[in-house]
């Protein structure tokens, strides 16, 4: 970024920064406005059965009777936390042990292929058996989140670590770096970029493990929120969850995970194509 | 560790340290698959000692019986055929979509503008989100879950085809424009060869997406496959074929992105020149 010394420079500099992302944002909207137009128009042009495809309008009341009712805050507000518990736990004990395993060369080559096994069939697949052993509801889905972040989050720590060079991890042991400093100051920043990955990976996963899982099992949340809609042939609800869905792993994805990426491997300079 | 390995008389640790490395080289599947006997040994000595009841938690030799009797019976193959026709069913429809796709929002500007914000909007709907609309149009049946593997294809593939089509040096397409390429020969010979590599990487991740999709469906639409076996399995409360659907189901993506997938995109990318990290 160029700073231009005096102050009057730096807030045109702002304001031109400003200018152009609005720019993009209204670039990036206009082709979301018109696809919406497109969609009214077919609707109304071919009179398309409701049961098939809802209308426009119908959607936004849709919208509108469950944002005052408070339905579905209730369902997004479920579906979030759900994601948010078993995320954190996934995190707290992936990281961790990737990283333990990671640590000697030979272990990390033992574990890789078990803890690559378990992150393919990390999230959905584990439906069925998280349902039988903690009953439907929460503790499933909170399950089925935790082991798709876990795994492909140790799969990923394991990586980092054991691609750290072996120099650097010698350098610091022979300028006296002790346990901790070795983990705290080598390990850890070496793997964050694999670690950040993994995490956007692993979540990625764990959001679509959320919806299936809340079809299946349980009876709040936005997947069960379209599957009973479906019973009852709403399409607009089903309609408004799908665009609720689109939105809410666009704001998350966008705002927290990519920023997270794009900090991680720009300050790492790892910059790649 | 490093104090360790300067000691002139190396211990038992090292020994073992240096046997594996050798293992390792010489017989790279064989060490791959050793990881998986210590963890079968735990898990048969869990359910030997009923740390947890045994209907919950069944031994190895449990499943191991039950999945002779499913073979026997005729159900696991066939559902197992049923599943992997399905995903490449889809997983083929998908890719031809998505390369020409692909092709077109990287060549030009104007498709760019158009189609990226809608595509990344529906890359984050998700696939099984779009079910329970899929069961009314479609019904139960292949229709409802070849659209959806389509669709979780389709993105990683057109994404990463845009990228590699963007990564591409500008120099190659200029010194072909100005050999007189014409822009189908600039498309096949130049911008296709060169977004390889990422097209392979979104092919396996797509694929990656695509199967745990396929288990969703299977499970929510439910007329054959792995992922029906695992929750028909589920409602008559056997753990047993429920593990070994999920054994069935890690063994062979295991094998299909280790050793199809993986080799892949690792000859495309070495052939290329462009080795990542």
């Amino acid at each position: 970024m160029v700073s231009s010394g005096n102050n009057a420079g730096l807030s045109a500099h702002n304001s031109q920064l400003m200018a152009a992302r609005v720019r993009s944002a209204v670039w990036f909207l206009i082709p979301l406005a018109l696809l919406v137009v497109i969609w009214a128009g077919v609707v109304s042009l071919f009179e398309v059965n409701p049961r098939i495809f809802p209308s426009v309008t119908s959607v936004w009341q849709a919208g509108l009777e469950s944002v005052f009712d408070g339905t579905l805050v209730r369902h997004i507000g479920a579906s979030l936390w759900r994601i948010a518990v078993g995320t954190t736990i996934g995190l707290a004990i992936g990281i961790p042990l990737g990283i333990a395993m990671g640590v000697v060369p030979a272990v990390a080559s033992f574990f890789s292929p078990l803890v690559r096994f378990f992150s393919v069939l990390a999230g959905i697949a584990w439906i069925p058996i998280a349902t039988l052993w903690f009953g439907y509801g929460f503790g499933a889905i909170t399950f089925v989140i935790f082991n798709a972040v876990f795994f492909v989050v140790a799969y990923n720590a394991l990586l980092g670590v054991s691609s750290i060079p072996m120099q650097v991890r010698n350098a610091a042991a022979s300028l006296g770096a002790g346990r901790m400093a070795m983990i705290f100051e080598v390990l850890l920043p070496g793997a964050l970029p694999n670690i950040v990955t993994g995490i956007r990976t692993g979540m990625g996963f764990a959001w679509r493990g959320l919806i299936a899982a809340e079809m299946i099992a349980t009876d709040l949340g936005l997947g069960y929120m379209l599957f009973t809609a479906r019973d009852f042939y709403k399409t607009e609800v089903i309609v408004l969850g799908m665009v609720v869905i689109g939105l809410l792993w666009l704001a998350l994805d966008r705002l927290l995970l990519a920023p997270l990426e794009r900090v991680t491997t720009e300050r790492w300079g790892m910059v790649r194509s | 560790m490093i104090v360790k390995r300067a000691n002139p008389q190396p211990g038992l640790w090292n020994k073992l340290q240096m046997a594996w490395v050798r293992l390792h080289q010489r017989w790279p599947n064989l060490a791959a698959s050793l990881p998986f006997v210590p963890l079968v040994f735990s898990w048969w000595l869990t359910a030997w000692l009923e740390v947890f009841p045994r209907a919950f938690f069944p031994g190895p030799g449990d499943v191991v019986l039950s999945m002779i009797s499913l073979i026997y019976k005729g159900i696991l193959p066939e559902y197992l055929l049923d599943s992997v026709t399905r995903l490449i069913v889809g997983a083929s429809t998908g890719v031809a979509i998505a390369i020409p796709l692909g092709v077109l929002i990287g060549m030009s500007r104007r498709a760019n503008t158009v189609l990226w914000p809608p595509l990344l909007f529906f890359q984050a709907v998700g696939d099984i989100a779009w079910l329970p609309i899929l069961l009314i149009w479609f019904g139960f049946g292949l229709t409802t879950m070849t659209f959806v593997i389509v669709y979780t294809v389709l993105f990683p593939v057109v994404l990463n085809t845009v990228l590699g089509i963007r990564s591409i040096n500008p120099d190659l397409l200029r010194a072909a424009r100005s050999l007189g390429a014409s822009q189908a020969r600039m498309i096949w010979e130049v911008v296709l060869p060169g977004a390889l590599p990422n097209i392979m990487t979104g092919l396996r991740n797509g694929l990656g997406y695509g199967w745990r999709a396929l288990i969703a469906a299977e499970i929510i639409v439910g007329t054959s496959g792995i992922g029906f076996l695992m929750f028909d399995a589920r409602r008559a409360g056997s753990v047993v074929e429920i593990m070994l659907g999920m054994i069935v189901l890690g063994l062979l993506w295991y094998v299909v992105d280790a050793w199809i997938l993986a080799p892949i995109e690792r000859a495309t990318g070495e052939r290329w020149g462009m080795v990542t990290r």
